[in-house]
């Protein structure tokens, strides 16, 4: 993992409407947006935020480029390369990027096609390629950058990673923890379509290898396995204190199909007809001593006792 | 999006994957039309799963048992659906019943293929027994002979089912689906293979890409299925209680319903009005959406307070604020609206709990409080 503030990012999909909106936030966080890349666009650039907060120098224009491989003969090694394009263009803009040596990328973008990111996921992990989303808000690590469209008011520095499925669920998070003045180390979203860059697993292992995270809270949903994979992952591997937030226990079934991503697996045949459902997870976290908050108010108060314990 | 029978094997005989002869019904009338020699079997078309056992496939002799039988499965009503259309099929004696498919799998992230050679109506029950291949690489005739060989084929059998899968695959990838699955499919005594069934459900998100598909999408969109298999720019989802709900994020509606459950409220209806930009919506805006939600809430009936609960878009506090208040005061001019409670967070927020105290709404920027508020406003015997 290598995001700091001296990280050199890319936006792929700089002249689309999130890429437009986005870009000059992040710069005005103090990310450093080396370059953007749009076909077609190449030679333009795209202007500071207005009255964005300059820490010490000023933030220049971003120059945009046709190519990935333009921008980085022109601008230099790229760190991390953040996607706007829109759903049937990620594909080819993630083989793009990491064609071009990329090794990180994060795609924002909601509704790729399965088989789109399956072909990405193959290629990235031949090439040991970082991939966040898609459908994601993203990374932040407060204080230092911002990969995406979190809230930067809601966060705050310090020692509690966040890993979660939800990206408006995550920013009521992370508020809460701003609240009660528990800061955060990063906060991952890593997306809510069906096939996904990166699991709860691997970030679990990342943020477990990382110096600045002290405890990590965890936010899942109902659908899908990735919970209960994580719980017995946090159970065999994990020494940080982790604490756990679920939604969807209320949940009218079936009403949260593109986010919760039931496993078509299970409907084929039944497999497990209980995998996904709120009490499945519950048992899982249980199983492996996860406490899990009754609701976003509670976490601080969890990760405050579990932080003692250590 | 699911497919019905008839068209998931339309797509099957675009393939080369074997389907008997057969002949789609869709008014009484077109029974005397049938040219497949009896006896026929009549199925209903519908998406959800059971038919055999709800009544829905019938085997029939001649043209008078056909139009009676017809008629029957028409108006039987198959978990409170009926059928558009009934597919007529050649009547076909299986000497034995495999079971095939090839999913996505979330937490593989990978394709599967799936196979047994215990197919039929009871596979549910034998799910552990269903032999699995994941498609780790790009496919390759390979994963498909691995699995007719797992699932204990023998001799000529593992050349003709594993073709069978592979075009299974094809079509699967071709057309960005989510699950294609034959069950059963029959092997005669002489080892010649027949998809007797079969379900394929299409990527929702890939529907914009796939020409292949999109006569049958047109024609769901017809029968007004575009709300299940479309994502509009804004839907409500009744539930049976008296809360209305707006949020913005899968994710935070699901933790605010689930709120207002534990503190015993009831939500008859919620909203997602989503991000600020929808890639499947773009000509939607963040504020038509939000107006366009609460229009929905308050034309939802039994609704006695409405929570509004936005979080983390680029609109300031008091842009939100306004748009809000506009719009309940253009509401409000001619009728009577529920009391609505506005949860906030970010800038400007106290000058957008001024602009919305001034028209009586209540505004918070902390979750909790705004469950509370929302439950208090509830009228006494309601609550």
């Amino acid at each position: 993992m290598n995001f700091t503030a001296q990280s050199k990012i890319l936006i792929q999909g700089i002249s689309e409407p999130l890429g437009t909106t986005y870009a000059p936030l992040m710069q005005a966080y103090g990310t450093q947006i080396v370059a953007g890349v749009s076909p077609g666009d190449g030679g333009k650039t795209i202007a500071p935020c207005y009255g964005a907060p300059r820490r010490g120098k000023p933030i220049a224009n971003i120059p945009i480029f046709d190519l990935v491989e333009q921008a980085i003969a022109q601008v230099g090694r790229i760190d991390t390369s953040v996607i706007f394009v829109p759903p049937y263009e990620v594909m080819d803009a993630a083989l793009e990027a990491i064609a071009a040596q990329i090794r990180q990328i994060i795609i924002i973008t909601e509704g790729v096609p399965p088989l789109d990111m399956v072909r990405v996921l193959r290629k990235a992990e031949a090439t040991e390629t970082l991939v966040v989303g898609s459908n994601c808000p993203g990374i932040i690590v407060p204080g230092q950058l911002l990969l995406g469209i979190h809230p930067p008011e809601f966060y705050s520095p310090g020692k509690v990673g966040l890993i979660s499925r939800s990206g408006t669920l995550t920013y009521e998070v992370a508020l809460e923890l701003t609240r009660a003045g528990l800061g955060q180390s990063i906060a991952i979203g890593i997306g809510g379509d069906r096939i996904l860059g990166s699991s709860f697993q691997q970030w679990l292992q990342i943020l477990e290898e990382d110096e600045q995270t002290e405890a990590i809270v965890l936010v899942g949903e109902i659908g899908g396995d990735s919970e209960e994979g994580a719980a017995r992952y946090i159970a065999e591997v994990i020494d940080k204190p982790v604490v756990a937030y679920l939604a969807g226990y209320s949940a009218p079934k079936g009403q949260f199909h593109g986010h919760a991503g039931a496993i078509v697996a299970s409907r084929v045949a039944g497999l497990g007809a209980d995998i996904g459902s709120t009490q499945s997870k519950l048992e899982a976290f249980k199983l492996a001593q996860i406490p899990v908050a009754d609701r976003p108010a509670q976490i601080p108060a969890l990760v405050k006792k579990a932080l003692e314990q250590v | 999006m699911e497919l019905l029978e008839y068209q998931a094997k339309e797509l099957f005989r675009q393939m080369g994957i074997p389907v008997l002869p057969s002949q789609r019904i869709r008014q009484l009338q077109d029974i005397k039309q049938l040219t497949i020699p009896y006896p026929v079997v009549l199925k209903s078309q519908v998406y959800t799963g059971g038919r055999g056992k709800a009544g829905g496939i019938k085997f029939v002799e001649n043209t008078i048992d056909a139009v009676a039988a017809a008629q029957m499965i028409f108006h039987l009503p198959i978990m409170g659906k009926y059928p558009q259309v009934l597919l007529a099929e050649a009547k076909y004696d299986a000497d034995r019943e495999f079971y095939l498919a090839v999913v996505l799998d979330s937490s593989e992230r990978r394709p599967v293929l799936l196979g047994s050679q215990q197919g039929g109506i009871e596979i549910e029950s034998q799910f552990d027994r269903l032999y699995q291949v994941i498609v780790d690489q790009e496919f390759s005739p390979y994963y498909a002979r691995r699995l007719a060989i797992g699932m204990g084929l023998k001799g000529s059998l593992i050349q003709s089912v594993s073709a069978i899968v592979e075009k299974m695959y094809r079509l699967f990838a071709t057309c960005d689906l989510d699950l294609v699955e034959i069950n059963p499919l029959a092997v005669s005594p002489s080892g010649e293979l027949m998809a007797l069934d079969g379900k394929v459900t299409a990527n929702d998100t890939a529907l914009g890409r796939q020409a292949l598909l999109s006569e049958f999408t047109h024609l769901l969109l017809l029968q007004g299925r575009a709300a299940e298999s479309q994502t509009s720019a804004v839907a409500r989802v009744d539930l049976s209680g008296n809360i209305g709900v707006l949020c913005n994020g899968a994710g935070l509606t699901m933790a605010t319903l689930d709120l207002l459950y534990k503190a015993k409220g009831r939500p008859g209806a919620f909203v997602d009005v989503g991000g600020e930009y929808r890639q499947n919506c773009p000509t939607s805006t963040f504020e038509s959406r939000i107006q366009e939600g609460l229009d929905l809430l308050l034309d939802a009936p039994e609704i006695r307070v409405i929570l509004v609960n936005l979080l983390g878009s680029r609109l300031s506090c008091l842009q939100m604020a306004e748009i809000i208040a506009a719009h309940v005061q253009l509401r409000g001019k001619y009728r009577s609206l529920p009391p609505i409670v506005v949860r906030l967070v970010g800038e400007e927020f106290s000058e957008a709990q001024a602009v919305l105290k001034a028209i009586d709404l209540a505004a918070t920027d902390y979750l909790d409080t705004a469950i509370t508020q929302t439950l208090s406003l509830l009228p006494a015997k309601s609550a």
